[in-house]
């Protein structure tokens, strides 16, 4: 952002803990930073191979691979995994390295709070994947657990709603540290308009997080009384209601997906600026359209349940609504637009992501005010194309906005250059295979064919075994991915303290790697 | 939003209000931000953000129930 005054030939040895206790108190946002960050690819790989085994099972009509039941429990995991697994510690990840180095702090507000937000991942994710070896397996009524289903399953639902209580706890908590760390730790002169983007979404985020996991926790607390101790929130013959937990589950569930990709458009905003070497084209707009989108986020959740029953007026409220919630996410698309315009641009791997990033991000908004239009919506809902807008989103969204935000901080991570040719061809044939996996489902979805289903009728063939070439190449292209950072840690050409030439945030005045201690007295933001 | 303005300290109202106008819309010109940020506090801008929320969604139910009259 700004010209900064700072002594990088202050030496400072850095001592750290090492071996296993490097990890297990890790208290550095550097460590913490890290293991976020390979967690949530453990998790991306675990919910690949699940995804993989679905689109096996779907490469042809007919029951092949797995049976009905196991099906439904790997498309419900794949959701809850890659959701709360994947996508959502990978950002906290990016704010556990960046957040401190971009606004010139030495470390996260709450050291040990942060390594407690982490650890109590671990034995979450534990307990949501062992409930597939658990009597009556895995939670099986897909990733929005609505009752009625989710009150008959097996003890699978109790240890999968334990799970999430434990990571919206692990969430809570990291949030109010970026909270704190944000308005309390930033370097003299970093006021708050002048905070790197990346910084301003996550902070936003943070306030989503603190406002939308409680009401998780509530739903899926109402549920476990349902299940085990007879009440009947959920249970029409009890005298409760079903369709209750439908809206607090989205009050909680629309405000979750812009979680997921509020952080991404500030990993987008960070890059573009970068390659296209030219400052972020209204970047106060920016703020205010992500502030506006949290806002809005909170008001539109029933465009999820336009068939589960409502009065018209409920119906053409929601769909107003989720309408308007389009502008302030299209103005975003027309800054980072703007942004390049006459910019002297570069296109190395973070840019191929990032442009990558606003082309299907953008397909992905479309379909999704499609399916707002309630006439629309009746005949989509539950249907293929609800899952190729979401992939669209969340994958070519969130998804691509991480890795170019991987490829784009590595150098500082490892102090290594990546090895650019692989980064080009993993973007390229993850653009290629996304697509192919993913587009071909607006056609299955509005030719009918319904989400959640093992088979299907025979018209369908042709596209899902197109479908499923595409996620097979997707899945393994992410081998590639694996190898290139692998390859980036282990070695390659010595970065420099700032590899891209139009770099403007604090980070990069730092040397690479960045020193385990890094701005112990804080530099000065002009 | 605008119909407030005229109350209490006219002035203040006002910008809070447009602040927040633009702010739902996504846009906002630089000399107008510089501004607000210098003669807004936090609190008024969340305070603003708020009511207009409020109002947006009572905005919203009044065109609906118009529209289904
Ligand atoms: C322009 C912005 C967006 C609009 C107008 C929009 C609209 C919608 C609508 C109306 C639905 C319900 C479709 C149905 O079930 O019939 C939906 C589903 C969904 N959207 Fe979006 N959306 C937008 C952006 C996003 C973003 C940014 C994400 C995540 C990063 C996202 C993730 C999802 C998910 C996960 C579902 C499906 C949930 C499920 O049923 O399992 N959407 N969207
Ligand atoms: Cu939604």
């Amino acid at each position: 952002m700004a010209a900064v005054d700072h002594d990088i030939a202050h030496a400072h040895d850095d001592h750290h803990p090492t071996g296993l206790m490097r990890w297990i108190g890790a208290t550095n946002h550097k460590d913490i930073g890290t293991m976020y960050l390979w967690f949530s690819f453990i998790m991306f790989l675990t919910g690949g191979v699940m995804a993989l085994t679905i689109r096996a099972e779907l490469f042809q009509p007919g029951i092949q691979i797995v049976n009905p039941e196991l099906f439904n429990q790997l498309t419900t995991m794949h959701g809850l995994v890659m959701v709360f697994g994947a996508i959502m510690p990978a950002f906290v990840g990016f704010a556990n390295w960046q957040i401190p180095m971009m606004i010139g702090a030495p470390d996260m507000a709450f050291a040990r709070m942060n390594n407690w937000s982490f650890w109590l991942l671990v034995p979450a994710a534990l307990l949501l994947i062992s409930s597939f070896f658990v009597p009556g397996g895995a939670p099986a009524g897909g990733w929005t657990i609505y009752p009625p289903l989710s009150v008959q399953m097996g003890m699978g639902m109790d240890m999968a709603i334990f799970a999430l209580h434990i990571m919206g706890a692990a969430s809570i908590m990291g949030s109010i540290n970026i909270i704190t760390t944000v308005l309390n730790m930033r370097a003299p002169g970093m006021t708050l308009m002048k905070m790197p983007l990346f910084v301003w979404t996550w902070l936003i985020t943070a306030y989503l997080l603190v406002l939308a996991m409680p009401v998780l926790a509530g739903a899926i607390t109402m549920l476990l009384t349902d299940r085990n101790f007879g009440t009947n929130f959920f249970n029409a013959a009890g005298g409760g209601d079903p369709v209750m937990f439908q809206h607090i589950f989205w009050f909680f569930g629309h405000p979750e997906v812009y979680i997921m990709i509020l952080p991404a458009f500030g990993i987008v905003s960070e890059i573009i600026p970068t390659f296209a070497r030219k400052p972020l084209f209204g970047y106060s707009s920016m703020v205010y359209a992500t502030a506006s989108i949290a806002i809005l986020s909170c008001i539109v959740w029933a465009h999820h349940m336009f068939t589960a029953g409502m009065p018209a007026a409920g119906q053409l409220f929601f769909m107003y609504a989720t309408m308007l919630i389009a502008v302030p996410t299209g103005v975003k698309v027309f800054n980072w637009t703007a942004t390049m315009w006459r910019g002297s641009m570069t296109f190395e791997t973070p840019m191929l992501f990032a442009i990558g990033f606003i082309f299907l991000f953008t397909i992905g908004g479309f379909s999704g005010v499609i399916c707002a239009i309630v006439p629309i919506d009746i005949q989509v809902q539950d249907t293929y194309y609800v899952i190729a807008h979401f992939h669209y989103v969340l994958v070519s969204g969130a998804l691509f906005a991480l890795f170019g935000g991987t490829y784009y901080w590595l150098p500082k991570w490892t102090g290594h250059m990546y090895d650019e040719t692989l980064g080009k061809w993993h973007f390229w044939l993850s653009m290629f295979f996304f697509n192919l996996a993913f587009f071909v489902q607006h056609f299955l979805g509005l030719a009918g064919m319904p989400r959640r289903v093992p088979d299907y009728a025979l018209q369908f063939a042709d596209f899902n075994m197109i479908s499923s070439i595409g996620a097979f190449g997707f899945g393994l292209t992410q081998l590639l991915f694996l190898y290139v950072v692998l390859k980036c840690i282990r070695g390659g050409e010595k970065a420099p303290a700032s590899p891209w030439e139009g770099a403007k945030t604090l980070e990069w005045t730092l040397p690479s790697p960045a020193p385990y201690h890094s701005f112990e007295t804080p530099p000065v933001v002009k | 939003m605008k119909e407030k303005k005229a109350k209490l300290d006219g002035g203040k109202l006002l910008q809070i209000s447009g602040a927040v106008f633009w702010a739902f819309f996504g846009v906002r010109k630089q000399s107008d931000l510089e501004l607000d940020a210098s003669t807004l506090t936090p609190a008024q801008v969340i305070i603003g953000g708020i009511v207009g929320a409020a109002l947006f969604v009572g905005s919203l139910m009044l065109l609906v129930s118009l529209v289904t009259s």
